[in-house]
């Protein structure tokens, strides 16, 4: 599983992201990119020696930036998912979101049908 | 490319940080950057005074630029220490002397 994969599901879910100069950002994953470069909101900053706290209503942190990002427990179990969907989707065919691929595009051997 | 460590993908791997945090947990996932998902992870805090501290930190992804050290735990050696009476001094961070 690709370390961007698991960050990119857990968008609209809490995460806690430490920065090299040590502070914390708490708060909810708005979105993200292929650099790691975030969107929060909803954010409680804490300094680095953990005595200040500042409440940010939204933030966008540089990916550079970064030294680690904590993510719920429960994330790692959805990536399988939505990665699952992401097959079923290329694959074509499958399921009602498919790409209006040839129908049964899917049945036995499905090499070189369809483009 | 991070293709040594596949061979770690699903073990118990140790993983020595760049500002010198000794974290441990079973390696999920890997990218080219060495961004590593660690999944049920605890850091062990050394101590001089008092034997290691073990925190839970659950799942974690660690920025490439960030790891120092990834190294695969034989869980049988590991599990007959008994941490909590080892001392030791902590890791300091890394230090990049002379350069450009």
């Amino acid at each position: 599983m690709l370390p961007l994969s698991l960050l990119n599901t857990a968008v609209r879910h809490p995460i806690l992201v430490e920065l090299k100069n040590g502070e914390t950002y708490n708060g909810h994953l708005v979105n993200c990119d292929p650099w790691m470069n975030i969107n929060l909101r909803e954010v409680i900053l804490t300094s680095p020696d953990g005595e200040k706290f500042w409440r940010l209503p939204e933030c966008y942190i540089r990916g550079s930036s970064i030294k680690y990002l904590r993510v719920p427990d429960e994330i790692i179990d959805m990536v399988k998912e939505s990665q699952h969907k992401e097959r079923r989707a290329q694959t074509g065919g499958a399921g009602p979101s498919g790409r209006g691929g040839a129908p049964g595009g899917r049945g036995g051997n499905t090499r070189g049908r369809g483009r | 490319m991070s293709e040594p460590l596949q061979a770690y993908m699903d073990k118990t791997v140790q993983i020595i940080t760049n500002d010198g945090k000794v974290i441990l947990g079973t390696l999920k996932g890997v990218d080219t950057s060495v961004n590593v998902v660690l999944h049920g992870s605890t850091e062990r805090v050394f101590s001089q005074d008092e034997g290691v501290e073990i925190v839970p930190l659950g799942l974690y992804i660690i920025r490439g630029d960030n790891v120092g050290i990834v190294g695969l735990v034989d869980e049988g050696v590991d599990s007959g220490i008994e941490w909590s009476e080892v001392k030791a001094q902590p890791l300091g961070s890394v230090r990049h002397e002379g350069g450009v």
